[in-house]
């Protein structure tokens, strides 16, 4: 997806992103990007993708750009010891406000890049989540605990390195990240930002909506399951004893004697 | 030219390895032919370790139990080996029943700590159940390996043999060759039923044990009649997990069935070839190692203390 800003469009991008974003005071330039490819098709080959984002920054800034997914609520288990020997569900966590995927990239390791890109990180996003607890350890650092879950699944992740960044030009340096996503996403919309950053400043900020849709069979399938779903059980069980009929007679056919 | 052989599934919302898929199937497959258990206890943790959600994989997995035990009661019921009047049974005690364990479930959930007693039930089941098939099949193979004792003294009927025969509404089953009344079958199927809800699975391997031991049935019609409740079992449960939960991934199944049905075939031919107390040690060796590995993980401490709802 290509967002090429006009000057006022700039302007009233940079009014929204300081409204918003009150760190970002120090926020000097917005430069548009370009995400490839511009949709995230989910079709029956989707095995994830490699999604590129190329734009461009104020000169000598170092990049971060993440893929975020849009917030929803979250129902879990908190496991703990019971009789100090079994470890078993021991109470309800619901958080809110818990985006579906977070995956950071930047030019540098993060932990070089100082306070300004804190905020950015997979941490400052967990401390924002609305935890509600019902039951369990009240010692147990559940952001913590949502984190370690995510990164299991692949769908939270930093990756150090993952943007290239070209020469210094006129006063600006263009650069291109590369951004794994997982087979495990759902249809939505998902946010791409790309963070300037220069002597522990925020010197730019720029964001992208791409979209990720069902098409063809697999999107046929989802709308039959949620929206005819007494159909879809009915199809599933009737379709599974006649394939097991005929390859039970294929074998009868075969096996004859 | 490049084959992919991932696949995208909706309704898991991941993409999978067809071939992977269809090997897991056919693994799960072939003990489902060769032992007349549903396979449930295996399938489903080896999909949530291939990322596929648990509730999803639990649900598909009963999706596909359909298809491969109705391939597998085919096949049996070519041999003569399905004993449709006790399945039937068996199938309305399980019915029964597992309407009665739907309810303690949302009672014991109510009051907490369900899951704790889900899982203890389990591993005491699995424990008690594997151990004891394995006992007395190592017994009854020694006893066969060693010469024949001539034993002159009349064998005594036991306290439980004759509380069979004095029960209300005999009848005979032809097919397992045994006389019994209609209420045991059923008493029975109510009682795996209520287990089989409490601890969310189809049933198969303690219907089995049961069959063997309280029904006194020929192991081989025991396989055949297991798989025909089964695939009753599993329609049932199909329909209402598409239905009500959203979680069955038709097209997840479609790739198990095909490899467990195959397997399925294969496993009813060794099963065959097999003595019946080399199949109940054997059943009674997988029973014991699941058992084991739940153990395991209710007791080690997991690398993350948060799950998603709706898993065991």
């Amino acid at each position: 997806m290509q967002t090429i800003f006009s000057p006022h469009a700039k302007r009233l991008l940079l009014a929204a992103v300081l409204l918003v974003l009150p760190a970002l005071a120090a926020a000097s330039t917005t430069e548009g990007l370009t995400v490839t490819p511009a949709n995230i098709v989910m079709g029956a080959q989707y095995n994830g993708l490699d999604l590129k984002v190329n734009g461009t920054v104020p000169a000598g800034s170092e990049v971060i750009v993440r893929l975020t997914g849009a917030p929803s609520t979250l129902h879990l288990r908190e496991k703990g010891k019971v009789f100090g020997l079994v470890w078993m569900n021991v109470g309800k966590v619901t958080l809110n406000n818990v985006p579906k995927i977070c995956l950071i990239t930047a030019s540098s390791p993060l932990e070089l890049l100082g306070k300004a890109a804190a905020p950015f990180r997979l941490e400052a996003l967990v401390k924002g989540i609305g935890i509600e607890k019902d039951g369990g350890d009240p010692s147990v650092d559940i952001s913590h605990q949502l984190l370690l879950l995510k990164t299991k699944e692949k769908l939270y992740g930093e990756a150090a390195q993952g943007v290239t960044l070209g020469p210094n030009e006129g006063g600006v340096r263009s650069f291109t990240a590369v951004i794994k996503v997982p087979s495990a996403i759902s249809p939505g919309e998902y946010q791409v930002e790309a963070i300037a950053l220069h002597n522990e400043t925020v010197t730019g900020h720029s964001s992208a909506t791409i979209k990720a849709e069902l098409i063809g069979f697999p999107k046929w399938l989802s709308e039959l399951a949620f929206q005819h779903s007494l159909l879809y059980g009915v199809m599933a069980t009737v379709v599974a004893i006649f394939s097991g009929l005929v390859i039970g007679l294929v074998f009868q056919s075969k096996g004859a004697h | 030219m490049s084959l992919t052989m991932s696949l995208y599934l909706p309704i898991a919302g991941n993409s999978v390895n067809c071939l992977a898929i269809f090997g897991l199937g056919g693994v799960v497959g072939l003990l489902s032919g060769i032992f007349g258990v549903g396979g449930g206890f295996l399938m489903t943790p080896l999909l949530i370790m291939m990322g596929i959600p648990p509730t999803v994989a639990a649900a598909s997995d009963s999706n596909q139990i359909v298809g491969a035990s109705t391939s597998g009661t085919l096949a049996h019921f070519r041999h003569g080996n399905v004993d449709i009047k006790m399945g039937l049974l068996l199938l309305i005690g399980g019915i029964v029943g597992g309407t009665v364990g739907v309810q303690i479930i949302a009672i014991l959930r109510q009051m907490g700590n369900a899951d704790f007693l889900i899982s203890i039930t389990y591993v005491l089941m699995l424990g008690f159940v594997g151990g004891y098939m394995f006992l007395e099949s190592l017994q009854a193979m020694r006893k066969s390996s060693r010469p024949e004792v001539a034993d002159a003294s009349p064998k005594r009927e036991s306290l439980y043999a004759k509380m069979i025969r004095i029960m209300p509404l005999q009848v005979d089953f032809h097919r397992s060759g045994i006389r019994l009344s209609l209420l045991m079958p059923f008493c029975l199927g109510i009682l795996v039923g209520v287990l089989a809800a409490i601890m969310g699975v189809g049933g198969g391997f303690i219907m089995v044990p049961v069959m063997v031991y309280l029904l006194r049935m020929p192991m081989h019609v025991v396989v055949g009649t297991s798989l025909f409740q089964i695939l009753f079992t599993c329609m049932n449960v199909t329909v209402m997990q598409a239905a009500q939960n959203h979680t069955v991934d038709f097209i997840l199944a479609l790739l198990l069935l095909l490899g467990s049905a195959i397997g399925a075939q294969f496993g009813t031919k060794i099963g065959k070839k097999l003595g019946g107390e080399h199949l109940k040690i054997l059943l009674a060796s997988l029973v014991l190692i699941v058992m084991f590995k739940m153990l395991y993980d209710l007791l080690a401490m997991p690398d993350v203390l948060l799950a998603y709802a709706g898993g065991h």
